[in-house]
C-alpha cells in the first residue's frame, strides 16, 4: 500500500514537471515539446543532485515500464486515417524504410569510427 | 453521466487488452507482435465491429493520453541510470546520435516531398525515428496527424530491426557503440530492446542514444522543416 501511494505521489512530481516544461514551452513560444522540455529539467536536477533520484524512481519506472500503455488511445486514431494507405500511401512505408536504413548506418558508421581513433589514441 | 460510464469502460477495455497484448509478446516473442500493435489492432477491431466512433472511445482514452506528457519526462530516468557510461562516451554517442536526428528528419522530409504526399502526411513522417510519444508530441507542435506520426514510428521501429543485421554486416558496424547508436537512433525502444539481448552495454549506449535522440529531433525538427519544405 506504501509502495503504491509513492508511487502515485511520484507520478504526481513527474506530471508537475511536465507542467513546467509546457509553461516553459509556451512563456518562450519554443517548438520543442513542453514534455521534451521537462525531460531536460529533470535530467539536470538529477545530475545535479538538486533532486534525489529516490523522489523519482518508482514513478519513472512505472511510465518508462509501461510507456506502451499510454500511447495506445492515440494509436487507436489510427482508424481515421486507413485511407492514407491506399493506393500511393505504399511509398510511405518504402520512405520510411531507406530513411531508417540512412539512420542506423550513419549514426552506427559516424560514433564507431570516432571511437576506434579514440581507441587507437589511448593505446600509442 | 453516460459519458462517464463510456470513459470508464474505454479505461479498463483499453487495460484489460493492453495487459493481454503483452501475455502474447510473453509468449510469442516476435518483433511484430509488440503490445503495442496487437493491442491497436484488437482495439480498433472493437470500434469498427461495433461501430463505436474514435471520439467515444476517446471520452475514456484522453485520460490515459494526459499521462503520455509526464511519461515522456520519465525517460530521464534511464538515462540517468545510464550516467557512467554516458560520460565515458559522450562524445562519439553525441556526435553519432546528431548525425542521425539529422539524416533522419531530412530524409523523411525530402523523399517525401519528392514523391508528392502533402504537409500533414511530411509532418507527421519527419520525427519517425524517435519514441513514439515525442513523435507524437513533435507531430502535434508541427501541425501533422498524431496517429501516423505512431504508424510511421512502428514501421521504422520494427523495420529497423529486422533490416538491422543486414545493414550492419554491410556497413561493417561491428563496434558494440556504432550497433548501440545504430539501434537507438533509428529504431527508438524497439531497436533497444532487441540490442540488449545481443550485449547489456550495447542496450546502454542505444537507451542514452534514444533518448538522446529524442530531444535532438524534438529541437532540429522545426527549423529543418523551414529548410526543406
Amino acid at each position: 500500500m506504501l509502495r503504491i501511494c509513492k508511487t502515485i505521489i511520484q507520478i504526481a512530481i513527474l506530471y508537475g514537471i511536465y507542467l513546467i516544461g509546457n509553461w516553459i514551452q509556451h512563456v518562450l513560444g519554443l517548438f520543442i515539446p513542453g514534455s521534451v522540455i521537462g525531460l531536460i529539467i529533470l535530467f539536470i536536477l538529477l545530475m545535479t543532485n538538486v533532486l534525489n533520484v529516490a523522489w523519482i524512481d518508482k514513478g519513472a519506472k512505472f511510465f518508462v515500464e509501461h510507456l506502451t500503455l499510454f500511447f495506445i488511445p492515440a494509436t487507436v486514431g489510427i482508424l481515421n486515417y486507413f485511407d492514407v494507405f491506399s493506393g500511393k500511401g505504399f511509398l510511405l512505408i518504402i520512405i520510411v524504410l531507406i530513411s531508417t536504413v540512412l539512420v542506423m548506418s550513419g549514426s552506427g558508421f559516424i560514433s564507431q569510427w570516432i571511437m576506434r581513433r579514440k581507441e587507437l589514441k589511448q593505446h600509442d | 453521466m453516460i459519458n462517464i460510464l463510456i470513459g470508464v469502460a474505454a479505461i479498463a477495455g483499453t487495460l484489460i487488452i493492453y495487459l493481454f497484448s503483452i501475455k502474447i509478446h510473453e509468449k510469442h516473442n516476435y518483433t511484430f507482435t509488440v503490445p503495442v500493435i496487437i493491442a491497436t489492432f484488437v482495439i480498433v477491431m472493437v470500434l469498427v465491429v461495433f461501430q463505436i466512433p474514435y471520439e467515444t472511445y476517446m471520452l475514456g482514452g484522453d485520460w490515459i493520453n494526459h499521462l503520455l506528457g509526464p511519461a515522456v519526462v520519465a525517460l530521464a530516468y534511464p538515462l540517468y541510470q545510464q550516467r557512467d557510461v554516458l560520460k565515458q562516451l559522450l562524445f562519439p554517442v553525441f556526435c553519432g546520435t546528431f548525425i542521425g536526428a539529422f539524416v533522419g528528419v531530412s530524409t523523411g522530409i525530402l523523399l517525401a516531398k519528392w514523391a508528392g504526399f502533402d504537409q500533414l502526411i511530411i509532418f507527421s513522417l519527419a520525427p519517425k525515428s524517435v519514441t513514439t510519444p515525442v513523435a507524437m508530441a513533435i507531430t502535434d507542435a508541427a501541425g501533422g496527424a498524431t496517429p501516423l506520426a505512431a504508424v510511421f514510428v512502428m514501421i521504422a521501429g520494427i523495420g529497423g530491426v529486422l533490416l538491422s543485421s543486414t545493414i550492419m554486416n554491410y556497413f561493417k558496424i561491428d563496434h558494440y557503440i556504432g550497433r548501440g547508436v545504430g539501434m537507438g537512433c533509428a529504431s527508438h525502444a524497439i531497436g533497444t530492446a532487441t540490442i540488449m539481448e545481443e550485449s547489456q552495454l550495447s542496450g546502454a549506449v542505444s537507451t542514452i542514444a534514444m533518448v538522446v535522440s529524442a530531444v535532438v529531433v524534438s529541437i532540429i525538427t522545426p527549423g529543418l522543416i523551414v529548410l526543406w519544405m
